[in-house]
């Protein structure tokens, strides 16, 4: 087992962060072209923190966690600059062997569609223990012992009978506990859940999501949750990242972000909640589809779908603007909207 | 599990029954005079071919010569060829050697088809991925009738590196050349379909996952990929060894072996329709079983599988 050894000093002003992510661009090099799906990315997670990343299919959120993971295709996939430090020691210079030990053991990531995720060939009890076997060389019979707990810490019931099932023999949720007790095995300090309650039932997406913030609180990981629904993160999560195009177009508080939207696309998703008391009214959507990253709309990359755009819209991409109490919004108007003014 | 093999056994009968009476039919109405085969180029007199049609049963009725000839297989008795040899024999001469033969075509497949295909399925699209590809459609599109005498010649005439022919007793050695020639056409299949296979799960979520825990590369394709990957490869073996038992009546013929293939087509040109219908009823019978031993061993290898 090989330890991280802190070598960098803390980043200027104090607090180093647990993971932080700095400037990350990702690029796909694909016969058709270059897609630019990560523009200039920033973020950081503290232990025992919860970090939504909050955007539709495409906008770059799994990407960038795939790249934190180090599992990204390369190629077609590049990563032309950016930063990914891990308690300050930056994951992209890392020789592969050693980023491979930061794997599972460190940060750990679970996937949305348990089923296809988990190998359907080996047990379950063989899968969560795998780590731990061949990692952290424990016998045969403790590291199934220990899967048992793991099992258990994630509730999954009768957990010893059914460590010789394999996955298709659990309902979904159930799965999803196995796929958790898996990236748990090795006790991680990071946790990236990749919408894992997207192919869940209402009622288990709840259960779901209890569990984490749970595990998360206990085992005082630091947690990622990438998610396209603004409605399971309102509980659990601390700050809220919203992606749109391969960019973080608001960064804020939990709180902050569902008061006042310091963004229009923001703005938009809150708006696209249903709501009891709006029934009978038609529900509003953003009008419009994501860019093509291939060939992606100049200036502020929402802005053909905007609902506020002005002309500087169309031709000045907006940076991201600093609005205090570590809240940003990459949008022009920023101010306007958090004032109510923006017309 | 249990409903299951009964089912399977019950299809069994039921297959072995009708193939044998389809071969069994075909035999009769298209077989032309068994008598005339059996004495040769000779004329044959009057009360001779009255004495024959007596002996062997040629005056009864279809349905009833076919009734019997089951009666007296499910005894275990083949009867025996038109020269009067039990078929039992020749087939207990024959089966050795094409079972040894087999077994070298299948070892072939697995060494170099199933290598090359994972070897392949990994390095999609490198230089070793194309040209296997090209050598594997040039190995299909050549028929056993041309890649046989010309592997004979090139290696046992030409540069005399394996013996020409096998005969009776052949040694291990005798068969390599043959057994190459004939695994050398499920070489070719084994390896597009172990390339495709793990080229799939190369690319499935679960390999994902085992690369997300931190399991080196050699791990991930050696235990997740390719336990997965197996399950089609060897399906396609077990039927593939199955066919191979029929013997390889081209193969066979050009290397003088005395297999099953060889004395299947012998058995076709002297017209001996005893010893066709009993190799092919054995034939069924090996075909059936080899096939039933694949779909469990289909459900051993896929947790997924379950036969109710």
């Amino acid at each position: 087992m090989t330890d991280i050894h802190v070598s960098s000093p803390p980043t200027v002003g104090g607090g180093r962060h647990l993971l932080e992510v700095k400037d990350l661009f990702v690029e796909f090099h694909t016969r058709d072209g270059v897609a630019r799906v990560i523009n200039g990315v920033s973020y950081h997670l503290d232990p025992g923190e919860t970090l939504a990343v909050l955007g539709e299919s495409g906008s770059g959120k799994s990407v960038t966690a795939q790249a934190i993971m180090g599992i990204l295709d390369m190629p077609p996939a590049k990563i032309p600059s950016g930063q990914i430090l891990y308690k300050g020691e930056n994951l992209l210079a890392m020789p592969e062997e050693k980023r491979r030990q930061v794997r599972g053991k460190e940060i750990s990531m679970i996937f949305q569609d348990a089923l296809s995720a988990l190998n359907p060939v080996f047990p379950v009890g063989w899968q969560i223990s795998e780590t731990l076997r061949t990692r952290a060389g424990m016998s045969k019979k403790d590291a199934l012992n220990r899967a048992v707990e793991l099992m258990d810490l994630v509730k999954i019931p009768a957990a010893r009978a059914r460590i010789r099932d394999y996955p298709h023999q659990f309902s979904g949720g159930m799965r999803q506990r196995v796929m958790i007790a898996m990236a748990l095995a090795m006790d991680p300090k990071v946790l990236i859940a990749d919408e894992p309650t997207t192919a869940l039932d209402v009622t288990v997406q709840a259960q779901i999501m209890d569990l984490l913030g749970d595990l998360r609180r206990d085992l005082n990981m630091g947690l990622i949750l990438i998610t396209h629904d603004l409605g399971v993160v309102a509980d659990v999560a601390d700050r809220i990242a919203v992606m749109y195009a391969g960019r973080i177009v608001e960064h804020a508080d939990v709180r902050n972000v569902y008061k006042h939207p310091a963004h229009p696309y923001t703005e938009g998703l809150l708006d696209s909640i249903p709501r009891l008391d709006s029934k009978g009214t038609e529900l509003a959507t953003i009008k419009g589809l994501p860019p093509n990253l291939m060939r992606p709309p100049t200036g502020c990359a929402f802005h053909p779908r905007c609902k506020y755009a002005k002309a500087v819209c169309t031709t000045e991409t907006p940076l991201s603007l600093d609005l205090g109490h570590g809240r940003t919004s990459a949008c022009h108007f920023a101010k306007e909207m958090l004032d109510g003014t923006l017309r | 599990m249990f409903r299951y093999l009964v089912r399977r056994f019950l299809q069994m009968i039921m297959v072995f029954f009708a193939t044998t009476f389809i071969v069994y039919a075909l035999m009769y109405w298209t077989g032309g005079d068994p008598i005339q085969a059996l004495a040769g180029e000779k004329p044959v007199n009057d009360v001779l071919r009255a004495q024959l049609t007596k002996e062997y049963g040629l005056d009864q009725p279809f349905l009833v010569r076919y009734w019997n000839y089951i009666t007296d297989l499910l005894h275990g008795d083949l009867g025996n060829t038109l020269v009067g040899r039990p078929i039992k024999d020749v087939l207990a001469d024959a089966w050795p050697i094409t079972i040894q033969l087999a077994v070298i075509a299948i070892v072939v497949t697995i060494l170099f088809g199933v290598t090359a295909g994972v070897i392949a399925g990994i390095r999609r699209g490198s230089i070793f991925d194309n040209t296997t590809l090209v050598l594997t459609l040039i190995v299909i599109g050549i028929p056993s009738v041309v890649l046989a005498p010309l592997a004979q010649y090139l290696f046992t005439i030409q540069w005399k590196i394996f013996p020409t022919t096998a005969g009776g007793d052949a040694s291990l050695w005798d068969l390599l050349l043959p057994g190459i020639v004939l695994g050398s056409l499920s070489v070719a299949t084994a390896m597009r379909l172990t390339r495709a296979s793990v080229s799939e799960n190369l690319r499935a979520d679960f390999v994902r996952t085992a690369r997300s825990k931190g399991m080196p590369g050699r791990r991930v394709i050696g235990i997740h990929v390719l336990r997965n990957s197996l399950i089609p490869i060897v399906t396609f073996l077990g039927v593939e060894l199955g066919s191979l038992m029929a013997g390889a009546i081209v193969t066979e013929g050009v290397f003088n072996i005395p297999g099953v293939g060889y004395q299947l087509s012998k058995a076709l040109t002297t017209e001996d329709t005893p010893l066709i219908i009993g190799i092919v009823s054995v034939l069924v019978v090996i075909f059936l079983v080899a096939n039933l031993i694949v779909d469990l061993l289909y459900a051993v290898l896929d947790p997924r599988i379950r036969y109710e």
